[in-house]
């Protein structure tokens, strides 16, 4: 209980290495000529979930996208500055892309399962890393999919296509996708947003079950699950990062007066 | 032009009045596919159908002719008939077209059968008698005796030559590998054993010719043909309707299966038919991986400037160039280029006789390959790029590289609109004509590419097309309705073969958007 109270009075500032997932250093980013993220830096620490809110077409999701560099397949992106994970700085040209997403899950707004059975879904990550072995699959599939909390609904149709799941019980099988990999940082961009508030409900849950066992970064629009959920929130306008503090300091206390206009709905 | 508004109509009225002007025109286009159908099939049946035989009493020319014939109505208005008759100056049929009114009689030949002879050719006569070595006037009854008797003959000069000339034949090619004197007696004793199994068959040929059936047609004049000649005997005139179809089931599977004679007027399809399937079928493996790959590189890895924008209207614009320049480039480069170095660099023995630089079917497959890419590299581009961006960034999310999401995700998605594409480059090469003709398709080929001798597939032999044959057909169309009807099933044997290779396509693209393109 205590370690629940801990992360309230923690300064976003005082972060040490140890405890940082990822670590934005001066990162800019350009689509064509136009420059999206402005020298954005901030640490974002392990095990907890770190809310990124902000207007549409804020940055967000970009600066979300750049931790799996998963920007790169746009043509005219072009980025400048550091992102380091586990020390190592993934914006350079030696780093195993690959292997990066393997770390670095992400799941999107809609859902996106594959055209194949739930089953596959959830291999595909683990084939393509070369896991073969029936029992192996097996286990990860069932392990994973009751992390996701969808294994008691989907345990006796494992080999039904994946399109026939509801849209929430997709988002969840896209979410155990991602986990089956064991990633160390879950990124979420918008996952409830097309979903109705149960099953929202229900994956907000989820993540703060899996807050345990890896980094959980959440873009979302909803400043309510950004106060529910988070333990830290970072603002963005314009491709800045406005502030950063932990979740109760952001939503009560805001330091900025563009975060409070904001949080208390006066433009946005 | 008048405007459609200045008729002075009101809304409603110029509404039904664009209805009633769409609608028509999709009557006519209904009315012209069921036209091409009904003709096809209706004619195309009719081969396969025994017309009864009638003994006909016609005047022309003040010349009273009486002929056994089988009549078609060749002219509606007018009612001329066609006689396709025998009689005993043509006993192999001819033709004349004969007003109504000429006709002075007209019976139906209830005696008289089609005869069809092992050549291809055909008689309508009528059977007398047999003449055997044992009867000079056998009765007719005794005919499927002596058809067995004549058969075992037949089989012992096959066996004969198959087995003991063929011996001898190959000894004597043996010496003369080894350059062994004429006079030589090894050599000598092989000739007189050769003299002695040859004046055995010339004896059983013989034996032969002297089971005859005796016809007559209308006049009182006989006619002798071997029994070992006939192919078969219909007395078409009395058949009922179940003996019809059997007829018919008959006539099919000779169609179907047996070489054309008589230069493409009787016999049967099977070498168009095979030539046909297996060049659509190399078509369809030289283009498809060639389409798929090329239009993988367009739609995923091309830079996207003004070269690649080049590239793909050259493509587009490829699919409209007329087929025979594909014909003609086939020939140039395929045949004399390509066909040409080959023959000169793994040939070179017996140049000047070319061995791959002769139209063959792998240059036709070829050919037609690149007259249909264009079809299946766009079907494939555009089934790429209705692959949701989601799946693709979602895939990559997993850490799959780009060529793993590619073969993973993105090809198992577009591969409907990959087979639709493949579909109609099936259509269009099964049904083009004019640059196979330049490129290896012939009116009538020796062997098939495909047969017991190694490696099995010829590919550098030439091949029949029905489409090919149809083109043949039609130039004998206005002498002899026949072969005419002839053209007309290989037209609907074509149809046939289109129609099903379409369906099969269609099923299994079905199949694969079933699973792949739900939800």
């Amino acid at each position: 209980m205590l370690k629940l109270f801990e992360h309230n009075t923690l300064n976003v500032d005082e972060i040490d290495e140890a405890s940082t997932a990822i670590d934005v250093r001066q990162f800019n980013l350009w689509f064509g000529g136009k420059q999206v993220l402005h020298d954005i830096s901030m640490r974002i620490p392990k095990n907890k979930v770190t809310a990124l809110i902000g207007q549409s077409g804020c940055g967000k999701s970009t600066l979300v996208s750049s931790f799996n560099r998963l920007n790169d397949l746009y043509n005219g992106c072009k980025y400048s500055g550091e992102i380091l994970i586990d020390g190592r700085n993934i914006n350079s040209k030696k780093i195993n892309v690959s292997r990066l997403r393997t770390r670095v899950g992400m799941v999107f707004q809609r859902p996106n399962p594959f055209p194949m059975s739930i089953y596959d879904n959830v291999c595909y990550g683990l084939r393509l890393q070369g896991v073969k072995t029936r029992r192996k699959l097996d286990d990860a599939v069932e392990s994973t999919l009751k992390e996701a909390a969808l294994w008691e609904e989907v345990k006796d149709r494992l080999f039904e296509p994946a399109h026939l799941l509801s849209g929430g019980q997709q988002q969840r099988l896209v979410i155990a996708r991602a986990l089956a990999l064991k990633p160390d940082i879950l990124l979420l961009d918008e996952p409830t947003s097309a979903l109705d508030p149960l099953t929202t409900l229900f994956i907000e849950e989820l993540m703060a079950s899996l807050k345990k066992r890896c980094t959980i970064v959440i873009v979302t629009h909803n400043m309510q699950q950004a106060a529910r959920v988070s333990d830290y929130t970072a603002f963005f306008h314009q491709g800045r990062l406005i502030e950063y503090a932990d979740s109760d300091t952001l939503f009560t206390m805001p330091e900025k007066k563009q975060t409070e206009d904001y949080i208390t709905g006066r433009y946005g | 032009m008048a405007s459609i508004k200045q008729l002075g109509l009101n809304p409603v009225q110029r509404q039904s009045l664009v209805i009633s002007l769409t609608a028509f025109f999709t009557g006519l286009l209904v009315i012209a596919l069921i036209s091409v159908l009904a003709l096809i099939s209706i004619r195309g049946g009719a081969y396969f159908w025994p017309q009864p035989i009638y003994a006909v009493s016609y005047s022309q020319g003040g010349i009273t002719h009486k002929v056994l014939a089988q009549r078609y109505l060749s002219d509606e208005t007018e009612r001329v008939f066609q006689l396709n008759y025998s009689d005993f100056h043509h006993p192999y049929g001819t033709q004349a077209l004969v007003k109504e009114s000429d006709i002075v009689a007209e019976s139906l030949a209830i005696e008289s059968a089609q005869i069809k002879l092992t050549d291809g050719r055909n008689l309508l006569a009528t059977p007398m008698f047999l003449r055997t070595p044992t009867g000079d006037k056998e009765s007719l009854d005794e005919y499927a005796d002596v058809k067995r008797t004549v058969n075992q003959i037949n089989n012992e000069i096959y066996r004969i030559s198959s087995e003991q000339l063929a011996d001898i034949h190959n000894a004597l090619a043996a010496l003369d590998a080894k350059d062994v004197a004429i006079d030589a007696p090894a050599r000598e004793k092989l000739v007189a054993q050769f003299h002695r199994v040859q004046e055995k068959v010339i004896e059983l040929e013989g034996q032969l010719s002297e089971y005859l059936l005796a016809l007559t047609f209308s006049g009182s004049q006989t006619l002798f043909i071997k029994v070992s000649d006939i192919a078969t005997v219909t007395y078409v005139s009395q058949l009922n309707y179940v003996e019809k179809w059997q007829v018919v089931v008959q006539n099919l599977i000779t169609f179907l299966t047996e070489s054309p004679k008589q230069a493409n007027t009787s016999g049967g399809v099977f070498p168009a038919l095979f030539g046909t399937i297996l060049m659509v079928f190399l078509m369809t493996i030289i283009v498809t991986p060639f389409g798929v790959l090329a239009a993988i590189y367009l739609s995923e890895y091309a830079p996207d400037n003004g070269f690649t924008t080049a590239i793909r209207i050259s493509v587009s614009n490829m699919a409209g160039v007329p087929s025979i320049v594909y014909g003609v480039f086939g020939l140039g480069f395929f045949v004399y280029s390509v066909g040409g170095s080959i023959d000169a660099l793994f040939f070179s023995d017996s140049l000047p006789a070319p061995t791959m630089g002769t139209p063959g079917v792998f240059w036709a497959a070829l050919t037609m390959a690149i007259l249909t890419l264009p079809v299946v590299i766009v079907a494939t581009e555009e089934g790429l790029r209705r692959v949701p961006e989601g799946l693709k960034a979602g895939s990559y999310a997993l850490g799959a590289t780009k060529i793993e999401t590619i073969m993973k995700t993105i090809l198992p998605i577009a591969s409907p609109g990959i087979m639709t594409g493949v579909i109609l480059a099936i259509a269009r090469a099964a049904g083009e004509v004019a640059p196979l003709m330049l490129v290896g398709a012939v009116k009538f080929a020796p062997n098939l590419p495909f047969d017991g001798e190694f490696p099995y597939l010829h590919l550098d032999r030439q091949f029949m097309h029905l489409g090919v044959l149809i083109y043949d057909g039609a130039f004998h169309s206005q002498t002899d309705a026949k072969s005419a009807s002839m053209m007309f099933a290989a037209c609907l044997l074509l149809l046939v073969v289109v129609f099903v290779l379409n369906v099969l396509a269609v099923i299994l693209r079905t199949r694969l958007r079933k699973r792949y393109l739900q939800g």
